[in-house]
C-alpha cells in the first residue's frame, strides 16, 4: 500500500496548517495560500532535485534545514524564557511584525516547503512521477481545507504562544522526516553527542587531566567507560532533542499576569486572574504536545518500521595457500547490490565481514564493523547500510571507502572465478578493529 | 425607574403530581430587598431555588438579571450561580474544618481564583477581624452566620438570597446579622430575597410576598 506510507507525512502536515490557522488568527487566508504554495513548491522542488540528481545530497539538505528548525526553536525558547521573567522587555515593534499577514504568509511558506520536501522524499524511484506529484498536492490542498474545518471546531479558549506555535510546527515536521529513514534527525544527533563526548574525553586524556595513575580507581574507570558508551550519546541527544520545548513550557508557565490592580472590585479583578490563569494553562497544551511528537519522532527513530537486509553471515574457509575464495555467482549473486555476509574462522580466532556491489557497480570487501563503535555489524536499508551500534547511515556510494563509521574495508582481488581475500589479512584486521572498539566499549580500561 | 431584577411569569414548579409552586407572576426591581413569608409547605424555598438557579421551573418563564434561566445549560447555570447570586442558608454550611478565612476563601475559588487579603477584609466588614483563623465550631451561632454572609457577598452578587438566615438565632443576633445585611446592602447595592417565618425579620425588606400552597396571596409593601 503505497498511500499508507504517506499518512504519517499528510498527518503531520495537518497539524501544521491547524497550528498555524489557530496561531495566526485572522490570517486564514494568507495562511491557506501561503502554506499550500509552500508545500507544492517543496514536494516539486524536491522532486525534480531527485530526479535530476539522485544520491544523498537532497536528504542532508532536507535534514539540515529541520534540524536548522529545531536550531531556531533552541533561540526562540531562550529569549522567550527571557522575556517572560523580564517586565517591559522593548519589543513592540517585535510584536507589531508578529502581527502583520506578512509574517503569517512566510512562516506559513517556510513551513510549508519542507513539509512538502519530506513528501516528496517518501517517493521511491518508480513512484516520482508527474500523476503523484499532483496527486500528493490535491490531496495536501484537501488537508487544508479540512484543517480549516477543524480549526473552526478547537474551542476559542484555545490559543498558542508565538514560541509554542514554532515548537509544535518543527515537532511536526521532525516527526513527519522521523518516518524516513535518511532524514532521521535522532540518530545522527546522539552519535554526534556521542563523538564529541568521545573526542573530549580523548582530548582530556591526551592532555593528562585523566591520568593514567595508580590513584585512578577501578570504578572511576568504569564512569570514564560510561562516557564512551552509545548511551552517552542517547541522553544527550534526548536533552537536546526536548529541552526548548521544556523551555518553551516554562516561558508560558512564567507568563506575566495583567495588571489588575486599578480594578475596585475584587470579584472583578479575580475574575480577570483566574481568566488569565486559565488561557495561560490552555496554551501549556502546545507545547506539551509538542513534547510527545518529539517523543514519537524518538521511538520512531529508535525502533523503524523499515526491515533491515541482514542476511545470516555464511561460514567460509580458506585454502591451504590462505586465500579465501567467494565465487560472485551460485546460490549467492554478489553483484545483486545486497550486503552478503559471511564468517571466517581460523585457529580459534574469526571474523565478520560483508560483500557488496554498490549502485556504482563498484564491488567491495569489509568488516562487518567500523573502527569506532563496538562491532553490532550493519543492516542494509534505502539505499543506505545502517551501523547497528550508534544508528548511523551510510549511504550505499561511500561504502567501501575508510574512515569514521564507515565499515572497514579489506583488501581483495576480483577474479573471474570470484572474490580473492587473503585469510590472515582478514583475521588481523578484525583482530585490531575489535580490539581497539570493544575495550574501551565494555565499561573502561 | 429601576430595571427588574427578577421577572417570572406563570413559574410553576410541580414535583410529581405535587405542584409546590403554582402559576406565579412576580417582578422584583433592582435593589428591592423582598420578604418572602408562608407556612410551612408553602413554596418559598422553592421559589428560591428557582430564581437562585439552583432547581429548574417545570413550566412558566424565569428572568433573572436579563437572563433566561430556562434555557441556560448546566455550565451556564453554574456560571450563574457562581458570578450572579450569593446565597445565605439557616444551617450555615461552611465547611467544618477550615477556617473561617478559608470558607470565605472556598467561596472566591469556585468563582474565580482565592485571595487571603480580599477575605480577611470581607470578615473584618462583617465585624468578625478577631475570629479569621477560628473554625466553625468555634464560633458562635451569629458569628457563623457572619461568616455566611462574607462568604455570599464575597464574589460581588447582584442577589443575594436568604433561606431563614436568622432562624437558628436568638433575637440579639438577628438583629445583629440583619443591619449588618441592611449596611452592606447600602454599600454593595444588591438585591435581597429574603425568606422567612419571622415578621420582624421581613420588616427589614421594602416589600413582603405571602406564599399559601405555592399560590401568592397577599403582598404588603412596608413603610420606609
Amino acid at each position: 500500500m503505497v498511500a499508507m506510507k504517506f499518512i504519517p507525512h499528510l498527518l503531520s502536515w495537518l497539524g501544521i496548517v491547524l497550528v498555524l490557522l489557530r496561531g495566526f488568527p485572522g490570517r486564514r487566508t494568507v495562511v491557506t495560500v501561503a502554506g499550500s504554495a509552500g508545500f507544492a513548491a517543496g514536494l516539486g522542488g524536491a522532486f525534480v532535485f531527485i530526479s535530476s540528481t539522485p544520491g544523498d545530497f537532497l536528504f542532508s539538505i532536507i535534514r539540515d534545514l529541520v534540524g536548522g528548525g529545531l536550531l531556531l526553536l533552541w533561540g526562540v525558547s531562550v529569549a522567550a524564557i527571557y522575556r517572560s521573567g523580564v517586565r517591559d522587555f522593548p519589543l513592540s515593534w517585535g510584536e507589531r511584525l508578529l502581527s502583520t499577514p506578512l509574517y503569517a504568509g512566510t512562516a506559513a511558506l517556510v513551513a510549508g516547503i519542507p513539509a512538502g520536501a519530506i513528501c516528496a522524499c517518501r517517493l521511491s524511484g518508480t513512484e516520482g512521477n508527474a500523476p503523484a506529484f499532483l496527486l500528493l498536492v490535491l490531496v495536501a490542498v484537501a488537508l487544508v481545507f479540512a484543517a480549516l474545518a477543524a480549526e473552526k471546531l478547537l474551542p476559542p479558549s484555545v490559543t498558542m504562544s508565538q514560541a509554542g506555535l514554532m515548537a509544535a510546527v518543527v515537532a511536526l515536521l521532525i516527526f513527519s522526516s522521523s518516518a524516513i529513514l535518511r532524514l532521521d534527525l535522532f540518530s545522527p544527533l546522539t552519535m554526534k553527542v556521542m563523538k564529541f563526548t568521545h573526542d573530549f574525553v580523548h582530548q582530556f586524556f591526551e592532555s593528562m587531566l585523566i591520568p593514567d595513575h595508580l590513584f585512578i580507581r577501578d570504578y572511576l574507570w568504569g564512569y570514564i567507560g560510561f562516557l564512551f558508551g552509545k548511551e552517552v550519546g542517547f541522553w544527550g541527544g534526548l536533552f537536546i532533542w526536548f529541552t526548548p520545548v521544556v523551555i518553551v513550557a516554562l516561558a508560558v508557565s512564567f507568563e506575566r499576569l495583567p495588571s489588575v490592580a486599578h480594578i475596585r472590585r475584587g470579584a472583578e479583578r479575580r475574575k480577570i486572574m483566574a481568566a488569565a490563569i486559565r488561557a495561560r494553562r490552555i496554551r501549556l497544551v502546545i507545547p506539551v504536545l509538542a513534547a510527545v511528537i518529539l517523543a514519537a519522532a524518538v521511538y520512531k527513530s529508535r525502533f523503524p518500521s523499515v526491515e533491515y537486509w541482514d542476511p545470516k553471515p555464511v561460514p567460509v574457509s580458506a585454502d591451504p595457500t590462505g586465500e579465501i575464495l567467494i565465487p560472485k555467482k551460485g546460490d549467492i549473486s554478489l553483484e545483486d547490490g545486497k550486503l552478503h555476509k559471511y564468517l571466517f574462522k581460523q585457529g580459534g580466532r574469526e571474523a565478520r565481514f560483508f560483500i557488496l556491489t554498490t549502485p556504482a557497480g563498484n564491488l567491495t570487501v569489509d568488516l562487518d564493523a567500523c573502527a569506532i563503535c563496538k562491532p553490532d555489524g550493519y543492516g542494509q536499508a534505502e539505499g543506505t547500510v545502517i551501523c547497528y551500534y550508534c544508528k548511523t547511515l551510510i549511504p550505499l556510494e561511500t561504502v567501501g571507502k575508510p574512515g569514521g563509521c564507515n565499515p572497514v574495508p579489506i583488501p581483495f582481488t576480483e577474479k573471474a572465478d570470484g572474490v580473492h581475500i587473503d585469510g590472515i589479512t582478514l583475521i588481523n584486521n578484525w583482530g585490531n578493529t575489535v580490539q581497539a572498539t570493544t575495550r574501551i566499549k565494555e565499561g573502561g580500561k | 425607574m429601576a430595571l427588574e431584577i427578577i421577572e417570572t411569569s406563570g413559574l410553576t414548579r410541580s414535583y410529581g403530581d405535587i405542584c409546590a409552586l403554582k402559576p406565579l407572576d412576580l417582578q422584583v426591581p433592582e435593589g428591592e430587598w423582598l420578604s418572602v413569608m408562608g407556612h410551612s409547605g408553602s413554596g418559598k424555598s422553592t421559589l428560591l431555588n428557582l430564581v437562585g438557579g439552583l432547581d429548574r421551573p417545570s413550566a412558566g418563564s424565569l428572568k433573572v438579571g436579563g437572563e433566561d434561566l430556562l434555557v441556560l445549560t448546566e455550565d451556564g447555570l453554574a456560571r450563574f450561580r457562581r458570578e450572579f447570586v450569593g446565597i445565605i442558608f439557616q444551617q450555615h454550611h461552611l465547611v467544618p474544618y477550615l477556617s473561617a478565612v478559608e470558607n470565605v476563601m472556598l467561596a472566591q475559588y469556585f468563582h474565580s481564583v482565592p485571595d487571603e487579603a480580599e477575605a480577611r477584609s470581607a470578615l473584618e466588614r462583617v465585624g468578625l477581624g478577631h475570629r479569621l483563623k477560628n473554625r466553625p465550631g468555634e464560633l458562635s451561632g451569629g458569628e457563623q452566620q457572619r461568616v455566611c454572609i462574607a462568604r455570599a457577598i464575597i464574589n460581588s452578587p447582584k442577589l443575594l438570597l436568604g433561606d431563614e438566615p436568622t432562624g437558628n438565632l436568638d433575637h440579639q443576633s438577628t438583629v445583629m446579622v440583619m443591619e449588618l445585611l441592611k449596611e452592606l446592602r447600602v454599600e454593595d447595592k444588591f438585591t435581597v430575597v429574603m425568606v422567612t417565618h419571622n415578621q420582624e425579620v421581613a420588616a427589614w425588606g421594602d416589600r413582603t410576598i405571602y406564599l399559601d400552597d405555592g399560590v401568592l396571596v397577599r403582598e404588603e409593601r412596608m413603610r420606609s
